[in-house]
């Protein structure tokens, strides 16, 4: 018997009112593309409601016009809702693109009480977008973190300091799979969907080595974006289902609800990029506090 | 080649980062010395490891940009820390005390190799330029490193040849195959000769006692000695074998001490004194075979170093330990290869001031003299343990050609 996520019950989103694709950054981003500002609204609405009615809570930040990107929250930065106070590391985006967003992002934090650690200047890290949680059963949460295409290896060991738990750099070498979370989704405690098509060998091992029942991705299965999925509990919110994948996933008991967000695969985000879980515990206690 | 520090910390080992960087090096053609590996208690604790890496220059810089995308960065390099002399003779406090490795020093965010690698010295910045200076010269005003930050050397390279030193590099013994043994040094003294490097011989005075004498001189003659280290005593039986026919008043071809012998190589150097010079001796006739007469003959530059139980000396001594060695320096350039012969106290000088780079070959009787080398630094030394003579004769035999 498999516990379920610990995290993932309480979300923020940004709404899509200033979201376009206003420049490229990566292979999916296309300027001539147009995003159709009424159907990306809808299907927002759509995956906040979807949530919702999984069980899970939606807070929302307010947009910002000169940030189109911030509706992509899982890159805000990563949480550590610790008991004893929650801890907020805002994202050090590598494109001077998304850089304003981290100013935007700690602000939203600081007001509601978290404190908020910075990353040294000259490391990139791109939150949870880079980053997610894996707690296998009975053992501690380790944090996996992707790297070379937006964050840097050298970023987890501040990460350790910061979280207060384990960080796992593992080398991202597909560009089209810019992100962690495009390669990993953590189920439960001894399952994840993994695309090892966006890692290199050694990554490859790490992941075997951490999740005991991964959901193995074809290449095309990988680059339909289906693991960049959120999971409530039980249900998994999925951007697109590969056949194979669905019947696995229901096999092992999960709801699997399919939401259609495509104007923002049009920016290379799916479900996941567009929530950063808040109740993600990395640590049992907070990190000490050296002072530095 | 060129040598690189670089640091990599955090979850290196679960991650297989470290391993990952390990295998980069040697996938580049590189190698690694791992010099601080601390390993983390927890799963919390972060490890660290600081990696030596050699390679090519072209090769190391990019690797080292490869290497920096794991986490793995060079450790922040700083200029050598230079302070003035304010003594003659005197180094200052804390300076750094040189290897005999290749190496360079940081002078100005930039590289400056040490031109003349040599060990136990100071190392001086001048003009750009770097070089080992030994204590003695020093002098008000030289800007000598101190500390040890902003000096790099290289590990010594094994490229040279290695089935030589496959079959030579094990412990010194005597009980290797000879033969083929002078038949290799012959081959590195030709190889040297055909890079255009000179050939160092340090001679000790049982050469002339076992008999090894005429055959170095064939040696000499023939052209393949570039440059003689010695001491009194070798220079005084080599002469006194060929003016009296006896090495320390034993009769070199039959063995006997001769009547009245003892004092034989005291009226010979004698003699030398009151010529003036050997050179002179040789020019006036009076010393007409041997290898002191054939490095006069051919030009073959010699150092003779004093000792203080030196009878005499002969007048080409130099009774000034420090200027002796100045005086072997001063020959050392452009030497690629040493022979040391039955000689302890010279060889040891020679080893003190020689780069590790010069392929060095100790033959001696006794196995403790090539020990004795190695633990005072000259680690390029290879040992044969022989008998003298009949060593120089079949290496003369294999370049001159058998007598």
């Amino acid at each position: 018997m498999t516990e379920p996520l610990a995290w993932g019950r309480r979300y923020l989103m940004c709404p899509p009112q200033h979201f376009g694709v206003l420049y490229e950054i990566n292979p999916w981003m296309h300027r001539e593309v147009a995003v159709d500002p009424d159907t990306a609204a809808a299907q927002w609405e759509g995956l906040a409601a979807i949530l919702r009615s999984a069980g899970a809570e939606v807070e929302v930040m307010a947009p910002h016009p000169e940030v189109p990107d911030l509706v992509f929250t899982a890159n805000a930065g990563l949480v550590n809702a610790a008991p004893g106070g929650g801890r907020f590391v805002p994202a050090h985006f590598r494109h001077p693109e998304r850089q304003p967003e981290t100013p935007v992002n700690a602000a939203w934090f600081a007001e509601r009480g978290w404190t908020v650690d910075r990353l040294p200047d000259d490391l990139d890290h791109e939150g949870a977008g880079d980053a997610l949680p894996f707690t296998p059963a009975g053992g501690r949460t380790v944090l996996l973190s992707g790297y070379s295409f937006r964050s840097d290896a050298s970023a987890a060991t501040e990460l350790t300091r910061l979280l207060g738990c384990p960080v796992r750099p593992v080398q991202l070498v597909d560009p089209r799979l810019y992100h962690l979370d495009l390669t990993f989704c953590p189920l439960d405690d001894r399952r994840a969907i993994v695309a090892p098509l966006g890692w290199d060998a050694y990554g490859r091992r790490v992941v075997e080595a951490l999740v005991p029942e991964p959901l193995v991705l074809t290449d095309d299965e990988a680059l339909s974006f289906c693991a960049n999925s959120v999971v409530v509990d039980r249900t998994i919110v999925m951007p697109a289902t590969p056949p194979r994948v669905g019947r696995q996933l229901e096999d092992w008991g999960f709801e699997v609800v399919e939401c259609r967000i495509d104007e923002f695969l049009k920016a290379g985000g799916g479900c996941r990029c567009l929530t950063l879980s808040l109740d993600t515990v990395l640590s049992p206690t907070p990190p000490q506090d050296d002072g530095t | 080649m060129a040598t690189e520090t670089i640091e990599v910390t955090g979850h290196i080992v679960d991650s297989l980062l470290l391993a990952k960087i390990l295998d980069t090096i040697l996938e580049a053609g590189c190698d690694y010395e791992m010099t601080d590996v601390v390993i983390g208690k927890t799963s919390l604790d972060p490890s660290s490891a600081r990696i030596v890496v050699t390679g090519d220059d072209d090769v190391l810089g990019t690797l080292l940009d490869d290497l920096q995308v794991h986490g793995a960065n060079r450790v922040a390099q700083e200029d050598a820390t230079l302070v003035d002399a304010d003594l003659d003779g005197v180094l200052p406090a804390g300076f750094y005390s040189t290897t005999n490795l290749a190496g360079a020093v940081r002078v100005d965010g930039t590289w400056v190799p040490i031109e003349n690698p040599e060990m136990d010295c100071g190392l001086v910045v001048r003009d750009g330029h770097a070089e080992t200076v030994p204590m003695h010269r020093i002098r008000v005003g030289d800007r000598v490193v101190v500390g040890s930050d902003g000096v790099r050397v290289q590990a010594p390279s094994t490229a040279r040849d290695t089935q030589m030193f496959e079959f030579m590099a094990s412990e010194v013994s005597s009980e290797k195959p000879k033969a083929l043994l002078v038949a290799r040094v012959a081959d590195r003294v030709r190889a040297a000769r055909e890079r255009g490097g000179k050939v160092l011989v340090v001679a000790g005075p049982a050469v002339v006692h076992t008999g090894g004498a005429p055959d170095l001189a064939r040696l000499v003659d023939a052209g393949w000695v570039d440059v003689l280290f010695a001491g009194n005593g070798f220079a005084t039986h080599d002469i006194e074998s060929n003016v009296l026919g006896t090495s320390l008043g034993v009769s070199v071809a039959e063995g006997v001490p001769t009547e009245g012998g003892h004092a034989n190589h005291l009226r010979v150097i004698n003699e030398v004194r009151r010529h003036g010079s050997i050179a002179a001796a040789v020019g006036a006739g009076f010393v007409t075979g041997g290898v002191m007469r054939a490095c006069v003959a051919n030009d073959v530059p010699f150092v003779l170093g004093g000792s203080i139980r030196d009878d005499g000396p002969l007048p080409d001594v130099i009774t000034d330990t420090a200027a002796a060695a100045d005086a072997m320096r001063a020959r050392l350039p452009g030497v690629q290869v040493a022979i040391m012969l039955a000689s302890t106290l010279h060889a040891i000088a020679t080893g003190n001031c020689l780069p590790a780079g010069v392929e060095t070959f100790c033959v001696d009787i006794n196995q403790a003299v090539v020990t004795k080398l190695a633990d005072r630094g000259s680690h390029q030394a290879l040992g044969v343990v022989t008998d003298v003579g009949p060593f120089v004769r079949q290496l003369a035999d294999h370049l001159v050609g058998a007598a």
